[in-house]
């Protein structure tokens, strides 16, 4: 290990020492400690920006090494990283907010505004922690969850208000260029008193490594323990948000990166993170600053730690030991079994047809709310119907990917969003987009259909080596979604006017939806449906394993390979009209599934009406809220379907 | 300050009593995009609507009329809202080509393409007032109106005559250590240059979602002129006035910083014309 991280920070000091010289010749290197009235203004830029810009990137990457990793070890999941708690988004929202809503509070810089949103997300999710006692899928569940919700806010409000909050998007992407030396002592100050914590926590951790029950009988204090080191991890990342903005995948990189060169226990694994991390960070920014110094292009750190942080993440799974413990999933306790499961389904499907019959008559104008009336009912109509015909066909089509590929895997926490499928379908857009000049709206479908199949046979190929344990399926498909996010943020940052294009796609509106492309897509569910449910057999056999599949009969690749190419077509299809909106996929079947629909069939068509449902009264939120703006349909997904999803996972346990 | 309201004041009486002299309905017409929306009002047809009016209220070269309906966001305008408008003429740009086959399901769609990256934007700008009046049967009324921008330009031109050899940054400010910078293919970087003047970024413009540019990038420019234009963040105003790196700058010592409050990037030749006539003033100033 300490010879791949020499060579780490060999490479790391050429490749800035590289950059530097072009800045600057040797011999004009200059002193911090110089008097600046006697430098040159190269000279000062070298001191005040080339130079902390070299410490900030090793603050920075040890910083978040450290916050995953105590996340890592608190939640015994090495999917966990700031990301996933949720304090990265919160941090963003509390910054946007405060742009737009209250600019003076920014006054005395980011740093109090971020670190106030990503306490207030990280207190939420461990608030709804709290409740199961910090159970690690809860916990990674809860924080997606508000992060999600804090950036789909985010966007709201910035859309609402014109995208030209150009601090916003340097923020968004992480750049680390710096302009004093202040910067570098907060960090350097957090890192130390961080260190410190960290190595007093680092013994009770190791009892709690045991398990929760062990270290309970030991007599450890399990939940001050797991407080205190996901309060420090949260400071931390917190900081580093506050500093410089979204710098992802390095606190979970870190410490994946750490254990598969060999560190066994927590205690090596807390020592050696913040290390990799630094070292991860540091070669990253300096290449990047020695690619612009030679002509390249000006890219933010943050998007390029995306970019490698995926493919790594990959290269690393198949080795992974599968450190996720069964016992973690056990609180996940099942709904008792309706008696009569099509009952509840004619159920959703009446609640359904009313609500969508409201949502067409009724909504907001120029003159305030009301029921259409009669005389420009005729050109409205068919405007509107259109909208929700394709909003309700790309609910429906998500929520059955979503409940096929929960089958499939036996996985709870599957769905398209969730395994980078809508991720994979927003680089097929966008490569769609810059192959033709003037792509049609099916070439798009198509492009955006191919890139989602692509991204899930692509990993259910590193999946299926293992059948598909569900902690190798989750990273994977967080590494996809991360690249593809890295990748966009490149393609926006690139200012070609197709990235007008993309954001406006990437905000998702249903209004968007060509008469033909709505009438396709409702084909499209409708198909899907059918399909499904012939073969609804399958998902009793699946979820049982490739063994008890394997002997009744089924023909498991041929079998596995079709789920995945129709769920990948049926977002890439979706995502194309409404965006890659989120949540549906994952909550439409959650719901189903808290009714008691556990038998396939009714389980996959309650799904499949439950997104229909929870899509129209999202394009009914998303067109009204705030007229005539329309807002992201994601948003509003993600407003009505959040606080359900917590109810079900924390609420049943106690009653 | 009188040359200033001068050309405002062009810009916005040239509307009325024309239109009124021909006894002619003017269409109804709604833009989604800025600088088309600009086109139309400088040619003294009225707006029924427009995308994003609430921004646009902010940084505009003209004044909308009060009844002129908002359309929501440029990228994804609001259909339901546009078809109660019922308007005769949509006007778009290249920038929503994606949603103009929406648009064609209400009414007609008018698009220019004028934002290019490396193609200069203002003559596109300009051409497009003309093109727009050929369309609709105003050929005269276009070309007068072209004529007069093209006057108000050279007037400008002349005034600062004593500042064509010196090179000028145009730039908007990020955060403390970025920039945007305005090239040739903007219609800031167009309306410097149409006064004669000098862009010394030789680069395109890096405008709209792009990565942003270090302010490091300035060190190259120690003769310029630096004009920032639009708003100023909070912590970059703190970090201009005081920060290690700005103070460094060749121009900020020298006091050659000029802030100017224009705020439409992507608006057509009102936009343009009036940051000229803020540049000038500006410089006069100084």
């Amino acid at each position: 290990m300490i010879r791949l991280f020499f060579v780490a920070a060999l490479s790391s000091i050429a490749l800035w020492g590289l950059a530097a010289l072009s800045a600057l010749p040797l011999s004009q290197w200059a002193s911090p400690f110089a008097n600046p009235a006697t430098l040159l203004p190269e000279q000062i830029f070298f001191a005040f920006g080339l130079m902390p810009r070299a410490g900030i990137a090793l603050l920075i990457g040890g910083l978040l090494g450290l916050s995953g990793a105590l996340m890592q070890a608190v939640l015994r999941n090495p999917l966990a990283d700031p990301t996933t708690l949720g304090v990265a988004s919160g941090a963003q929202l509390a910054l946007v907010g405060a742009t737009l809503l209250w600019p003076e509070a920014l006054a005395l810089g980011r740093g109090p505004v971020a670190l106030f949103g990503g306490a207030v997300t990280a207190g939420l999710v461990m608030a709804l922690g709290a409740r199961r006692g910090f159970a690690p899928v809860t916990v990674t569940i809860c924080g997606m969850l508000v992060g999600m919700l804090a950036s789909a806010i985010s966007t709201a409000l910035t859309l609402g208000q014109g995208h030209y909050l150009l601090s916003l998007v340097i923020w968004n992407g992480g750049a680390l260029s710096q302009d004093s030396w202040h910067g570098v002592f907060r960090l350097m100050a957090t890192l130390v008193l961080g260190g410190v914590a960290a190595a007093l926590l680092a013994r009770p951790l190791v009892v709690l490594s045991l398990g929760g029950a062990t270290a309970k009988a030991l007599g450890a204090q399990v939940g001050l323990t797991r407080f205190a080191a996901l309060s420090l991890a949260v400071i931390l990342s917190g900081m580093v948000s506050a500093e410089v903005g979204l710098v992802g995948f390095v606190g979970l990189a870190a410490p994946a990166l750490v254990r598969r060169l060999g560190a066994r226990s927590v205690t090596q694994v807390l020592l050696w993170s913040p290390l990799a991390g630094a070292l991860l960070l540091s070669v990253s920014d300096s290449a990047l600053m020695a690619l612009a110094a030679l002509g390249g292009p000006e890219m933010p750190t943050g998007a390029l730690t995306g970019l490698i942080g995926g493919p790594v993440l990959i290269a690393l799974l198949p080795k992974l030991r599968n450190i996720v413990p069964p016992e973690t999933e056990r609180s996940d306790l099942i709904a008792p079994r309706a008696t009569h499961p099509w009952k509840r389904v004619a159920a959703i499907v009446c609640v359904t047809l009313i609500l969508t019959a409201l949502s067409l008559l009724g909504g907001r104008g120029p003159d305030g709310w009301g029921i259409i009336s009669g005389d420009i009912a005729a050109t409205f109509l068919p405007l509107r119907a259109t909208a929700i015909l394709a909003a309700a066909s790309a609910g429906a089509l998500l929520a059955l990917s979503g409940a096929v590929l929960q089958r499939l895997t036996a996985n709870p926490m599957a769905a398209p969003e969730v395994l980078g499928v809508t991720g994979g379908a927003a680089l097929g857009y966008a490569a769609t987009l810059f192959l033709f000049s003037v792509p049609s709206p099916f070439t798009l479908a198509f492009g955006s259909s191919t890139g989602a199949a692509v991204t899930l046979i692509i990993l259910s190929a590193y999946a299926m080596r293992s059948d598909m344990a569900p902690a190798r399926l989750l990273l994977a498909g967080l590494a996809v979604g991360a690249f593809a996010s890295a990748l966009l943020a490149a393609v926006m940052a690139s200012g070609d006017p197709r990235a007008w294009s993309l954001l406006g796609w990437l905000a998702g509106s249903a209004s968007r939806a060509s008469v033909s492309g709505a009438l396709a897509l409702s084909v499209m569910a409708v198909v899907g449906l059918g399909a499904s449910l012939l073969v609804s057999r399958w998902f009793d056999i699946l979820p049982l394993g490739a063994g008890v599949a394997r002997g009744v009969g089924l023909p498991l690749g041929r079998v596995r390979l079709g789920l995945v190419l129709g769920a990948g077509l049926a977002t890439g299809a979706a995502s194309v009209l409404v965006g890659p909106v989120s949540f549906i996929g994952l909550m439409a079947p959650h719901i189903a599934r808290s009714l008691g629909l556990v038998r396939p069939a009714s389980f996959l068509a309650a799904s499949w009406c439950l997104g229909v449902l929870l899509m129209t009264v999202a394009a009914f939120g998303a067109r009204t809220a705030s007229y005539p703006y329309d807002l992201p349909l994601g948003l509003f997904a993600t407003l009505i379907g959040a606080p359900w999803l917590f109810v079900a996972l924390l609420g049943r346990r106690h009653s | 300050m009188a040359s200033r309201a001068g050309a405002a004041n062009l810009l916005v009486d040239r509307a009325s009593p024309r239109i009124a002299a021909i006894d002619w309905a003017p269409p109804r017409i709604a833009a989604i995009d800025w600088a088309m929306a600009e086109t139309a009002m400088a040619l003294g047809l009225p707006l029924a609507a427009l995308a994003e009016k609430r921004q646009f209220v902010r940084g505009a070269a003209i004044t909308l009329p009060d009844a002129c309906a908002d359309l929501g966001l440029r990228g994804a305008p609001n259909l339901e809202a546009l078809s109660l408008v019922s308007p005769d003429l949509i006007l778009s740009s290249n920038f929503y080509s994606f949603v103009e086959p929406q648009l064609e399901r209400i009414a007609p769609v008018y698009t220019r393409s004028l934002f290019v990256a490396g193609e200069p934007a203002l003559p596109k700008v300009l051409l497009a007032m003309e093109a727009l009046a050929d369309h609709l049967d105003l050929r005269a009324q276009g070309q007068e109106t072209r004529a007069h921008f093209e006057t108000e330009f050279d007037h400008l031109a002349e005034r600062v005559s004593a500042f064509a050899d010196r090179p000028f940054v145009l730039m908007t400010v990020g955060d403390a250590r970025h920039i945007q910078v305005f090239g040739a293919d903007s219609i800031y970087g167009g309306a410097l240059a149409r006064i004669g003047l000098t862009n010394a970024w030789a680069g395109g413009t890096e405008f709209g979602f792009n990565a942003p540019v270090p302010v490091s990038k300035l060190l190259a420019f120690p003769d310029a002129h630096l004009v920032l234009v639009g708003d100023v963040p909070q912590n970059a105003q703190r970090a201009i006035r005081q920060g290690a790196l700005w103070s460094a700058l060749a121009p900020v010592r020298a006091g050659r910083l000029l802030s100017l409050s224009d705020n439409n990037p992507f608006g057509g030749a009102p936009s343009a014309l009036r940051f000229a006539d803020h540049l000038v003033t500006a410089l006069e100033r100084a």
